[in-house]
């Protein structure tokens, strides 16, 4: 996984109803776009690593305007 | 199979010194039962939602105590390349239910007990399958009976 700062990092639910959850990137702790990330969570506001498994993707604003 | 590939689920990492609630709101916030307890690079423990009740909650610690007070420590762990059979024996001769895979010391993700039993009922499914076709629509390919 590739990421920079202000991609929004999408986590498929794991049961079913479960809503997919996301967070925005704030830090690349990796090389080169690789993991770990450090993001923010919208509704609280909390800052954590993440460690991307295959339940999460990334959306990439300047790719999704262009 | 190599261990990193059957990391199904992505990692959660704080740091030690974060509270005993932050913990309990991430795991809500993310969806995730258990974080990784990281210093500097280091894999430092692994703290679950049980944990927090067993050993924050039960014992009356407050809402802000640090989470290194409540994690498991040493972590039982597999190398990311680790063929993903020597996590079946680490889980055989530990009582686990998440594995957490490193690179050298830095953690990279969980292999749960449940995501394994997920694919290997897939596994299985897909393997039942010619059989359990074989069984119920044999007769199809049979000729017709002959008498004489």
């Amino acid at each position: 996984m590739y990421a920079t700062v202000g991609d929004r990092i999408i986590i498929k639910g794991h049961h079913l109803g479960e809503p997919d959850r996301d967070c925005e990137v704030i830090e690349v702790q990796g090389e080169d776009g690789t993991p770990p990330y450090r993001v923010r969570w919208d509704d609280s506001g909390h800052e954590c690593l993440f460690f991307p498994g295959s339940d999460a993707s990334v959306q990439n604003f300047d790719h999704a305007r262009s | 199979m190599r261990a990193i590939d059957a990391v199904r689920r992505s990692g959660i990492g704080v740091g030690p010194d974060r509270t005993i609630r932050d913990a309990a709101l991430l795991m809500e916030e993310a969806g995730v039962g258990s974080l990784a307890i990281i210093e500097g690079d280091r894999l430092v423990g692994i703290v679950t939602d049980r944990d927090l009740v067993r050993r924050g909650l039960a014992r009356g610690l407050p809402a802000d105590a640090r989470v290194d007070g409540v994690m498991s420590a040493p972590v039982v762990t597999i190398s990311a390349d680790a063929d993903l059979h020597d996590a079946f024996g680490i889980f055989r001769t530990h009582a686990l239910r998440r594995l957490a895979v490193v690179r050298g010391e830095q953690f990279v993700g969980t292999i749960t007990i449940d995501d394994l039993l997920i694919d290997l009922t897939a596994d299985l499914a897909d393997l039942a399958r010619p059989i359990a076709a074989e069984v119920l629509f044999s007769h199809r390919d049979s000729g017709p009976l002959v008498t004489t």
